[in-house]
């Protein structure tokens, strides 16, 4: 057995590559199937009312770019903060209910019933309250993100392996050091579950919150086009949201294979 | 503090006598769990750099005296256990005795190093110098060259050496092992008995080893206790008067082999009473 000077995280361009990879491959199939549908649409002569050519709502983005990228920019800042919210607002509840059995008792059955509330009956009143601002619509996206959050850091929390608790403590750790050391770390692959959920619903409720009431945003595209009855301007919008929410989960898987890099199972 | 003894003479030796002092002392230790009792009336001492191997049928108690011993579980009251000659409640061993349980357990986020180092963190010293440390011991425990490697990285064997260097490094006058080479395969585990040896005589310290395996019992201990099938209580005890350094090929001799066959007489009794049909 000679030193094998290979802890993970070396070969960066190997990571690089292989990081890269799928994301090439996912563009390539991107591209094939919207040139399938483009040539389905020519041939069937399909009419633009039902389905437009890729190529026209591509062309429609580029005409104006700029209210697709601010479109892009403002629902993406209302998702990324009511995510971030949300997600910090789970764990660290999570983590408190893991701990404190009474808070779990009493508050937890409150977090459910909380989400029964359908979130558009909850998205008017949450644009009573604050207005057409940014703040709402990140109100409502933390409504929808931190429930699976703290369910899924709870569940995490009391994964760990009792045997794992037992050497800590015998080690003579405090329970403040097994939840440093033990209890979180084992929690991280569920949280990280949770947060991919997390980002799709949240993304949602952005768009869904801007309906009630706003003047930029991928919603409000959404609502003109659909007014306008103009359906490449709605393809648009959905291909835009899309693109965003590529986005959003690709960058929390991204984080998630460095944070969680031994594969969460107990390997 | 006490002296340690300086050689396997006198630390059988002291076994023998009730003079000294014995780092572990354990007196009618008993434990009840809801309507089964586990331990009825354990009587034990180890005595200060003396290796004692535990034997006994499966579900004898074994690993809850353990747990008792490492602090985990209180004994039912009317036991006596004392530790370096005081009378001891068993959470007071908590972070007192090295403990090793019968899987590594390593945690998958901490590399090589950062496991071994787990239980001096916990004791609060110094990240840095732990660390270089356990850099130092790597190429004893057979893991040079691996300090940087992840759990999912290493063999069945190689975290089994982890695991120990990380009880090592705790350190602790008394060190239980719990069946630590019981999952892997004959060859590596003979391997790993010769070297657990040569890191104990190195390090002198006193080691409780619990394993199924008589052999490994023979061939580590100073002495070998074999417990009755449950509620457990020590059945038999048995000096082993082989010379160390112990090599390989003492299995085969006759001392080894009349040893073997008293202790598995004993053993297979014990198991009759839990699995035999009723002799009588």
């Amino acid at each position: 057995m000679t030193a094998v000077p290979a802890p993970a995280g070396s070969f960066p361009a190997a990571r690089r590559f292989g990081a890269v990879l799928p994301l090439l491959r996912g563009v390539l199939a991107l591209a094939a199937v919207l040139a399938a549908v483009e040539l389905i649409v020519i041939a069937l002569g399909i009419r633009p009312y039902v389905l437009p050519r890729p190529s026209a709502v591509f062309e429609a983005i580029l005409r104006t770019p700029a209210a697709y990228r601010d479109a892009i920019i403002r629902t993406g800042l209302e998702t990324l903060y009511g995510f971030a919210a949300g997600a910090l607002f789970g764990i660290g509840i999570g983590i408190a209910f893991s701990r404190l059995r009474f808070l779990r008792e009493t508050v937890f059955p409150i977090f459910i019933v909380s989400q029964t509330i359908p979130v558009i009956a909850f998205g008017a009143l949450v644009v009573m309250w604050f207005g057409n601002t940014i703040l709402a619509k990140s109100v409502i996206v933390f409504y929808l993100t931190f429930f699976p959050v703290t369910v899924n850091t709870l569940l995490g929390m009391r994964a760990v392996d009792q045997k794992q608790v037992q050497l800590l403590k015998s080690f003579g750790a405090s329970e403040g050091e097994i939840l440093r050391k033990l209890r979180f770390p084992t929690a991280l692959p569920h949280i990280f579950v949770a947060l991919r959920i997390a980002s799709a619903l949240g993304l949602a409720g952005a768009v869904v919150g801007e309906w009630f009431g706003d003047t930029t945003g991928l919603g409000v595209l959404l609502l003109q086009g659909m007014y306008a009855e103009n359906m490449v301007a709605i393809w648009a919008s959905v291909f835009c949201s899309a693109l965003l929410g590529v986005a959003l989960f690709s960058a929390i898987g991204f984080a998630e294979r460095r944070i969680v890099f031994w594969g969460g199972s107990d390997a | 503090m006490m002296t340690r003894p300086q050689t396997d003479f006198t630390a059988a030796e002291a076994a023998m006598t009730d003079t000294a002092e014995p780092i572990l002392d354990l007196r009618t230790l008993s434990k009840t769990f809801g309507e089964v009792q586990a331990l009825n009336g354990v009587d034990l001492k180890v005595q200060p750099g003396e290796f004692v191997t535990v034997v006994g049928p499966s579900g004898c108690g074994k690993s809850t005296l353990f747990n008792i011993v490492s602090g985990l579980e209180e004994p039912d009251s009317g036991s006596v256990l004392r530790f370096e000659g005081r009378s001891v409640m068993a959470r007071d061993l908590l972070g007192k005795v090295s403990f090793m349980p019968q899987r590594d357990l390593l945690l998958a986020w901490r590399n090589v190093i950062d496991n071994a180092i787990l239980p001096l963190e916990i004791e609060g010293a110094n990240r840095a110098e732990a660390r270089r440390e356990a850099e130092r011991m790597l190429p004893e425990f057979g893991l040079a060259g691996f300090a940087k490697q992840y759990p999912h990285e290493l063999s069945g064997g190689m975290r089994q050496r982890v695991a120990l260097m990380r009880t090592f490094m705790f350190k602790r006058d008394l060190m239980l092992l719990d069946e630590p080479f019981g999952a892997l395969d004959a060859l590596t585990r003979s391997m790993m008995q010769r070297w657990l040896l040569d890191v104990w005589q190195k390090h002198r310290r006193t080691v409780l080893f619990i394993t199924h395996d008589v052999d490994e019992a023979i061939f580590l201990g100073d002495r070998v206790l074999v417990m009755t099938a449950r509620p457990g209580a020590i059945k038999l005890e048995r000096k082993v008067d082989l010379p160390r350094p112990r090599g390989a090929d003492l299995v085969t001799s006759p001392e080894f082999i009349a040893l073997k066959r008293d202790l598995l007489d004993a053993i297979e009794e014990e198991s009759m009473k839990t699995f035999g049909p009723n002799p009588h």
